[in-house]
């Protein structure tokens, strides 16, 4: 017992005595990441997670971030949320009080992001959410930003691509009654279709359960509703299935989807049946140009795939901070002080130049940009086929 | 089975032999002193000594964190945490042993109450120190006492009643979405329920009240399903609890009103620690009361043979109905807490993930075990925490760990342990002394 004891704390001594590591303290900004690596929708996690790596990679190779003249050391830091709100409030609370960070980059979720915001909020920490579409995620809530257009602008914006291109009367919608994000986006396109065909002019309006996997019920009212085209946002693993059921069932109107289609499992789930289908989006992948490409092909070098909107939104969120940092002009050290100026110098970005697109801050933290619409093409790639600005 | 457990016992006792002959005669309030001067030093040393040691931060759950992220501060970590944990409660604890039995003693000649009230003092003293140090830890605590109710709540039925249920989750959805409609809709302005209908200082009373109704209402709920579902038992009963969750989560998704899928947000922010604590602490004295009275007794001879407790004039199935109802209710106030902790509620939250989350913690810390509980939901919930480094990984240790559990102890890390609050806040005597 007692010769256990005294080997403990000689192993102590000795290792104490060998982290030369615990002694040197040197100047760093910290950005925390909070990402569902594990649960739902890890695929999501993944996307925010490479993005950061490679922008954290881009500010070694610059030798750290610039400050006021002075060069600050920069630590990313990964939190998991496990998709579970609370789990999303614990990491943001960890990451404030615990790692120090400067500001925050996600959830991306809106079930995340909103108790996460929470406390982002309360504990005066800037906080981005690079893909939360609720409008709750920022109201009232000064510290909090998205990266993101809403759904009462991303819905008139399919609508009246569809009017546009096809000049169709009847529209059908599919989506999920249990999942906040195509609910919300099925309702406010729904409104605008109406707006632009008069009311009844979306004949079908049918909805399923997350991880229903056969819509032949619902597909089939919306064949025989007699509706030219469909339009289902949802995400890419039911996408897949949809348009796979769809077409066997005989329907033939075009299918149109919305910005949780652009993510690279859509066509490898999807196969040919996607071809030629149209979504809208934040970015085209395929004939971007400049910092886009760039940076998708580096993603692609790097990790195997090419990057979805996550990945884009994430990279274009954690840029925006860092604008936001260089631009206060100098860090005092005082965390509080520090995160209220990265705050003011958000809310006052203008103009900003990233991948998905130029954003301007509303006061409510949410941004002005421009929606794409995207054709997938007949090699399954994302090609730029239109743009629509507010 | 006796032997078995005898021979664990045993086992158990010449493996940490050196640390019960050590502990023998310290009363928990002794233990409890030293836990309160370690907090304290804590809060005084700790920003100090962590500097000396070259420790980024005071380690916020017992060093893990850091230890997990980065190796070469274990020493570090190691020598912060028994320095301030480890040295005061284990000197401390032996020191005060014979003052600590004399004021117990002392204690015990009056009601039982004075005892039990004084040590509860302490323990929240302890807890409110410990969390003081940082608001991340004070989220941790809630959260933590919160899942305690519910761990104790379901122990109940998969536990002391011996009925497998899944419907909890659903319980605690319905709890706290009717708090949270009772809260968000008078005391918030808010996009679902307008205009705030009372003045704001009215909230803290009204909290308990809106508490108490989600309890009802998902007691309420908890009927609908017991009329049914109680002429079966075993596998037909879980799956038909199953049933009412999913019931119950596509309502609240369909339920416009109520924010569907988007969920209810802004409860105001009255689930504080004195809050919480107190109602974790009301949880467990009735439901420890409700399974030692003549009912809870009841409940167990219903589980071990239902038609023998039938002979034996258990009126089972009245019985069965308030067992099943008083779990349901302390579900529903545990989420309405809940709620009120995280101030955001979706219908997703209330999923079978839930589900599993609180079976591991019933089964984990033990059956028919209000220890069991206690223990097993601390222990999950920290070691989620305490994890977090390792990402990934964390969801090969943590069910590794329920594995070990479950085959070297199937009823769980502490079952069948009654919880006797007068052996625990009695003095303590030395074996030798008792005679």
């Amino acid at each position: 017992m007692r010769k256990g004891l005294l080997l403990v704390v000689l192993i102590l001594v000795v290792g104490l005595a060998l982290s030369p590591c615990a002694w040197a303290k040197a100047k760093t900004i910290k950005v925390g990441i909070n990402a569902p690596i594990t649960g739902d929708i890890p695929k999501v996690g993944e996307g925010s997670k490479y993005a950061a790596e490679m922008w954290l990679e881009d500010i070694k190779a610059a030798g750290g971030l610039e400050v006021g003249g002075e060069k600050y050391m920069v630590e990313v830091i990964v939190e998991d949320n496990e998709s579970k709100p609370e789990s999303a409030a614990k990491a943001a609370t960890k990451l404030i009080t615990e790692d120090e960070v400067l500001a925050i980059v996600g959830p991306q979720a809106s079930s995340q992001a909103i108790p996460a915001g929470e406390m982002a909020n309360n504990y005066g920490t800037p906080m981005i959410s690079p893909w939360s579409t609720n409008p709750d995620t920022t109201k009232d809530r000064p510290f909090v930003f998205r990266g993101c257009f809403l759904d009462p602008f991303q819905g008139p914006v399919v609508a009246n691509f569809i009017k546009d291109e096809f000049g169709f009367q009847k529209a059908a919608v599919l989506y999920d009654i249990a999942s906040d994000y195509p609910k919300g986006l099925a309702e406010v396109f729904k409104e605008a279709w109406e707006k632009l065909n008069g009311a009844g002019s979306v004949v079908a309006f049918e909805s399923f359960t997350t991880k229903d996997a056969d819509f032949s019920s619902q597909l089939t009212n919306i064949i025989n509703s007699g509706a030219q085209f469909l339009f289902t946002p949802q995400y890419y693993n039911e996408v897949a299935l949809i348009v796979q059921q769809a077409q066997e069932l005989g329907f033939k109107g075009p299918i149109v989807g919305s910005d949780s289609w652009g993510s690279a499992e859509t066509v490898k789930l999807c196969g040919e049946a996607c071809y030629g289908l149209f979504f809208s989006t934040h970015y085209a992948a395929a004939g971007a140009t400049g910092a886009t490409k760039e940076f998708i092909e580096r993603y692609e070098k790097k990790y195997g795939y090419t990057p979805d909107d996550v990945g884009a939104l994430t990279w274009d969120a954690l840029r925006i901070v860092q604008t936001a940092i260089e631009s206060t002009g100098k860090l005092t050290g005082d965390l509080e002080k520090d995160r209220m100026a990265v705050k003011d110098a958000l809310a006052n970005i203008k103009e900003f130049d990233g991948i998905t697109g130029k954003m301007t801050f509303t006061p409510d933290g949410d941004p002005i940009k421009c929606a794409v619409i995207v054709r997938i093409s007949e090699k399954g790639e994302f090609e730029f086929y239109k743009s629509a600005c507010p | 089975m006796v032997n078995d457990k005898s021979a664990v016992v045993e086992r158990a006792n010449t493996r940490f032999g050196w640390f019960r002959a050590y502990a023998a005669g310290v009363p928990l309030l002794a233990w409890l002193l030293g836990a309160l001067v370690a907090v304290l030093l804590e809060q005084t040393a700790g920003d100090v000594l962590a500097a000396i040691l070259g420790l980024p931060k005071v380690p916020v759950l017992f060093g893990c964190m850091i230890m997990l992220k980065e190796p070469t501060l274990i020493p570090s970590a190691l020598i912060f945490v028994a320095l301030i944990y480890g040295a005061p409660i284990l000197l401390l604890g032996k020191v005060l042993a014979r003052p600590g039995n004399w004021v117990a003693a002392r204690l015990m000649s009056w009601p039982i109450a004075v005892p039990v009230i004084l040590h509860l003092v302490v323990l929240y003293a302890i807890m409110y120190f410990w969390s003081d140090v940082s608001l991340y830890r004070m989220l941790t605590l809630r959260l933590t006492l919160i899942a305690i109710m519910l761990t104790l709540s379901l122990n109940l039925i998969n536990g002391y009643m011996g009925e497998f249920s899944c419907s909890h989750p659903g319980f605690m959805a319905l709890g706290a979405y009717a708090a949270s409609t009772v809260m968000v809709g008078l005391f918030v302005n808010d996009r679902l329920f307008g205009e705030a209908l009372l003045p704001a200082f009215l909230g803290p009373f009204m909290f308990p009240v809106a508490l108490v109704i989600g309890g009802v209402v998902a007691a309420l709920g908890a009927l609908l399903i017991a009329i049914p579902s109680f002429k079966t038992r075993g596998d037909y009963l879980a799956i038909i609890s199953l049933a009412f969750l999913f019931i119950v989560k596509s309502m609240f998704e369909n339920l416009q009103f109520l924010g569907g899928a988007r969920g209810i947000k802004g409860q105001p922010d009255y689930a504080d620690l004195p809050t919480v604590f107190c109602w974790t602490v009301l949880c467990i004295w009735i439901i420890n009361n409700f399974v030692r009275s003549t009912l809870g007794k009841a409940l167990n001879a219903v589980r071990d043979d239902e038609m023998a407790a039938e002979a034996m004039t258990v009126n089972t199935r009245f019985t069965k109905m308030v067992a099943f109802l008083f779990a349901a209710f302390w579900a529903g106030i545990a989420g309405g807490l809940f709620a009120h902790t995280v101030r955001f509620i979706n219908p997703g939250t209330f999923d079978l993930k839930r589900l599993a989350e609180l079976l591991a913690m019933v089964y984990f810390g033990g059956l028919n075990s209000v220890y069991g509980s206690i223990v097993g939901a601390v222990s999950i919930n920290l070691l989620g925490e305490m994890l977090r480094p390792l990402a990934l990984y964390k969801w090969i240790v943590i069910p590794l760990l329920l594995i070990l559990v479950m085959i070297y102890r199937p009823t769980g890390l502490v079952a069948f342990k009654e919880f006797n609050v007068r052996k625990l806040v009695q003095p303590k005597r030395k074996p030798e002394e008792e005679v």
